[in-house]
């Protein structure tokens, strides 16, 4: 008995310790944004702000154009969600349900593209884009990523889940196969419609390479982009701006996951499905 | 930023509509023109006016104090319009200049450090300023200008306008030099006495450096042409100075190494010149050289007096001169070009540059703004301003060569970094970057 | 099914195709092209055969971006993979404390890398960051974790390690989920010691987990940028150069287009060995 007892007080130490070494560094983010620049210089590691000031929030909202960017975040991040279910769901309701010629090659062609990162993609596409005069632009921003291999497959593999006959049933009824597509069918697949859109928002919302690469003007520039220059070089990067900017800038992340932890998990998860 | 939510298309949807249609255009611009309808609204709208981008690299202070210009100019001038847009310093800011050059999305206006100048324009992508009305009379201090800062850079186009321009200074902790009896070191040598007579230890831990500079290129580039040499050659040689290269570079090994006196920053770029002011500001480091550019900064924040003063010698006294130019990058439309111009007039009339340079530590760019100062007793009182000007006298111009910028950021900095951090053979390494620089050239 | 109409299934995956015709296989097409070209945007570019490579191979810069890279990418892999199992081990079982741990460990996986990036600079700053203060509080002399040539691409991959645990984690609690009780319950009546169990019964059923854990964090970390650009740009003195920040500093500081292309063509082959390395041990394994 003593022994599981000193082996659990044991095991919520060690689970404190990992919390702490998680949430300690947001604190911190948090405390230093709250305190004042003479106060940095002066004792930069004080756990604790004299008072709570708003100043570097102020300077990071005088700064930046601060809602344009949450604007142009939110609106890139839906449109490429959007785009890539909308692409998605009659590619995956081809792979699922129809017999054709060519469907493991196309299948595999699609998860092919996983080893092609926006890494490996961006030379040409940057000099592409350029040429159509696109930089600058949404679309630039977006379209590259309309197809999402890993939405097809987790669409594909849902689709697999619902039975035949309510499609042939819908076909019966004279539904054409777009009908079936866009509005039978997703009412069926909510939560891998769901997870697929939780997980595609906020990986592009938090995107920085992409917009960094593609942008050069403040009227697309993203969160990560904008709030990645407030540690502007020279005289003294002011960390309780910086820290500001990134409480700003990871605010609505944590806000999403604490809300649809959930949902999020599942599509973590369901990459391996 | 809706300041009053009107409708201003970005420049790069109005450049979207005048060239040729590739196969999937259509498509793609059905897509942008509706992103981009949603995005317009929004961008300021000045109902009328002549409106420039003007894209800028300057952080902290310097930046508060050249939006301070542009909103007195935007308030001034009822028919123009400058939108100012920061781009991170000036290697990133460079970066997005060049590739925007490419994509047609370049400012109006924008500023670039000195060793890219020559490329830029012999690459045809800088609009020449010669002709513009009033070009004549911009007085311009010739060793700050175009004329004087390249080697013949007067008898080649204008197309570049000095605005913040700086020499590197060494600064002095006046009461670590005070208490120690000490003066601004005049030579090699006894900057390496100075060094290791004010570098403290503590349990063999330095608790305070003698000396700390960037190693960057440009101070570099001040030893080799104190040593008496010259990091090209007059007839375009990369020689990278030669013997006296080596001797720079075997002087910052020795300080950091040998003597232990010399704090080599760490982080790359601007992060060392930031941590070296750093340094400097909490009293780790007695002496440091760098920019005139942070004189006002580093006056404002420090707790004890700052004294500056000369580069020393080692066979003579040389120091190159940095910060960057106003170019305007071709391709903008008449009324953007106008607004440009007109913003570049004034911020090169005497009282804007007296303001910018006063409230900066950058050089007063005008003969006439020197004159005024001078005049008004201002350097009486404020004898650090004077040094960087001063030391204009031994100025070296650059080479007008297209190979400086790449022979700068991708041949020979890195291998300062690998002499003194990693502490490599500095002369296996610039021998090694002559080769590159040849082979590549 | 059959498709109502033949030509119903190519219709629907019309966009995908051209999406990925335009946005995935014709780029990789141009950068193979590009990568024969000397070319900096600016003027014309020119033909330079297979130079690129051959440069990239003799001055040993393919090598050493290589090799940077993947030291970095296995500090990651074993690391995240090796938190993320432990971890995920203390972490499955009931309790409100457990799930909250759970939701601490796999936020950072949810925060932007800039977000990470910042947070840890300013933590890791050699004079004023927390970090060091703390230790040099204690009486250690820390080094200057982002400074130091010797330790900057450590650091970076701790925090990658950092942010990237919690996905670990939660797959491997997944996996977890799938070791019956039933059987663990029979061992520890039978007398094996939690070690025991874990080794002979857990360990080999987390086997396809382990081997998706690796593959994913071994790709990301190939494709680590963010980190290297908002820390250290790749310095001091190339340490944390890794493979796509020098892609990308070919490219925007050097402009050097067709030597950065090369790098791509190297880096996409790369990629492409270790993925079809890696789904053959993992085939070979569910094999067995």
């Amino acid at each position: 008995m003593n022994v599981r007892k000193v082996r659990n007080a044991a095991l919520q130490t060690l689970l404190a310790a990992v919390a702490a070494a998680w949430l300690l560094p947001y604190a911190w983010m948090l405390l230093t944004s709250l305190k004042t620049l003479p106060e940095i210089v002066e004792a930069p590691a004080a756990p604790l702000p004299a008072g709570v000031s708003f100043e570097a929030y102020r300077a990071v909202f005088e700064a930046l154009p601060v809602a344009r960017y949450f604007f142009n975040t939110t609106l890139m991040a839906l449109l490429i969600a959007a785009l890539q279910i909308l692409v998605a769901l009659p590619a995956a309701y081809a792979l699922s349900k129809l017999r054709f010629r060519g469907r493991g090659l196309a299948l595999a062609l699609i998860v092919a593209t996983l080893i092609v990162p926006a890494q490996v993609r961006f030379v040409p596409v940057f000099s592409m884009l350029s040429e159509w005069r696109l930089l600058n632009t949404m679309a630039a921003l977006v379209l590259p990523f309309g197809v999402s291999a890993f939405g097809t497959f987790l669409l594909r593999q849902a689709l697999l889940g619902v039975p035949n006959d309510l499609v042939e049933a819908a076909r019966v009824d004279g539904a054409s196969e777009w009908r079936i597509v866009y509005s039978l069918l997703p009412p069926l697949l909510k939560p891998s419609l769901t997870a697929f859109f939780l997980f595609s928002f906020v990986y592009h919302w938090n995107d920085y390479f992409w917009p960094l690469v593609m942008t050069t003007d403040d009227s697309v520039r993203t969160v990560p982009v904008g709030i990645a220059l407030l540690r502007e070089q020279g005289t003294g990067v002011r960390w309780h701006v910086v820290m500001a900017g990134n409480v700003v800038l990871s605010l609505p992340a944590l806000a999403v996951f604490v809300v649809a932890q959930r949902h999020i998990l599942r599509a973590a998860v369901a990459r391996w499905g | 930023m809706i300041r009053d939510g009107g409708l201003r298309i970005p420049a790069a949807a109005r450049a979207r509509t005048d060239v040729r249609a590739p196969w999937s255009r259509r498509r793609l611009l059905t897509a942008a023109a509706a992103c981009s309808g949603a995005l317009a609204c929004g961008r300021e709208r000045r109902d009328g006016r002549a409106t420039a981008s003007l894209w800028f690299t300057y952080g902290g202070r310097n930046r508060e104090v050249l939006l301070e210009l542009v909103a007195k100019f935007n308030a001034s001038k009822p028919r123009y319009f400058i939108d100012a847009v920061y781009q991170g310093d000036y290697f990133e800011g460079l970066a997005k200049l060049r590739t925007a050059l490419y994509a047609r999305v370049a400012p109006t206006l924008s500023h670039v450090i000195g060793e890219v100048v020559p490329y830029l324009a012999e690459a045809g992508v800088l609009e020449a300023l010669d002709g513009l009305p009033g070009a004549e009379t911009l007085d311009v201090v010739p060793e700050l200008g175009q004329a004087r800062s390249w080697i013949g850079g007067d008898e080649r186009p204008l197309v570049a306008l000095p605005f913040n321009r700086s020499t590197p200074i060494a600064y002095l902790n006046g009461d670590i030099f005070a208490r120690a009896g000490l003066a601004a070191p005049q030579s090699w040598s006894e900057l390496r006495e100075t060094a290791r007579a004010l570098t403290q230890r503590n349990a063999g831990r330095v608790t305070r450096y003698g000396f700390s500079c960037p190693i960057s290129w440009w101070f570099w580039v001040a030893m080799v042409g104190q040593a008496g040499g010259a990091v090209i050659e007059p007839d375009g040689e990369v020689s990278l100075g030669g013997e006296a290269g080596v001797e720079a570079l075997e002087f910052w090994q020795t300080l950091v190494s040998r003597d232990g006196s010399m704090r080599p920053p760490p982080g790359r770029d601007y992060n060392a010149w930031e941590q070296t002011n750093q340094d400097f500001l909490a009293g780790r480091a007695a002496m440091i050289w760098t920019s005139t550019a942070f004189l006002k900064y580093l006056e404002d924040n420090a707790r004890f007096p700052v004294v500056a003063a000369a580069l020393p010698r080692e066979r003579r006294f040389a120091v190159p001169t940095g910060g960057t130019h106003w170019v305007m990058p071709r391709g903008a439309s008449a009324p953007e070009r106008a607004a440009a111009w007109e913003f570049l007039r004034f911020v090169h009339a005497t009282e804007q540059v007296i303001h910018w340079s006063t409230s900066t530590g950058y050089m007063p760019v005008t003969r006439q703004a020197v004159q005024r100062l001078e005049a008004s007793g201002y350097y009486r009182t404020h004898p650090n301003d004077r040094v960087a000007y001063d030391q204009l006298e031994v100025a070296m111009p650059w080479p007008w060569s297209t190979e400086l910028f790449r022979v700068q950021r991708e041949i020979v900095q890195p291998r300062l970094e690998s002499a003194v951090l990693s502490r490599e053979n500095a002369r296996a390494l610039l021998h090694e970057a002559r080769l590159l620089a040849r082979s590549s050239g | 099914m059959n498709p109502t109409r033949p030509f119903h299934p190519y219709l629907m995956l019309l966009p995908t195709a051209l999406l990925l015709a335009v946005f995935f296989f014709y780029p990789l097409f141009v950068a193979a092209k590009t990568s024969l070209t000397r070319w900096d945007l600016l003027t014309p570019a020119s033909y330079v055969g297979l130079s690129h490579y051959a440069e990239l191979v003799h001055s040993g810069e393919l090598f050493e971006l290589f090799g940077r890279t993947l030291v970095f990418s296995v500090i990651v892999v074993l690391g995240a993979g090796g938190a993320g199992l432990a971890l995920a081990v203390a972490l499955d079982r009931p309790g409100r404390f457990p799930a909250f741990c759970r939701s601490a460990v796999f936020s950072a996986y949810v925060v932007s890398w800039v977000s990470v990036a910042l947070l840890w600079l300013w933590v890791l700053d050699a004079q004023a960051g927390v970090l060091n203060r703390t230790l040099a509080a204690a009486g250690l002399h820390p080094p200057d974790w982002l400074g130091d040539p010797r330790w900057a691409l450590f650091a970076l991959a701790g925090v990658t390690i950092w942010k990237i645990t919690g996905y670990a984690t939660v797959l491997f609690l997944a996996g977890l989920q799938d070791v019956p009780p039933s059987v663990l319950e029979a061992a520890a009546l039978d007398g094996a010691s939690p070690m025991a169990r874990f080794r002979r019964i857990t360990w080999p059923l987390l086997g396809p987990t382990t081997a998706f854990v690796t593959i994913t964090s071994l790709i990301l970390s190939f494709q680590v940028f963010d980190v290297v650009r908002v820390m250290t740009q790749g310095g001091p003195v190339r340490s944390t150069t890794l493979m796509v920040y020098a892609i990308y500093e070919e490219v925007f500081m050097n402009l050097r287009v067709g030597r950065a292309s090369a790098l791509v063509v190297a880096f996409f082959t790369a990629l492409m060995l270790l993925t079809s390395l890696e789904l053959w041990i993992f085939s070979k394994r569910r094999a067995l």
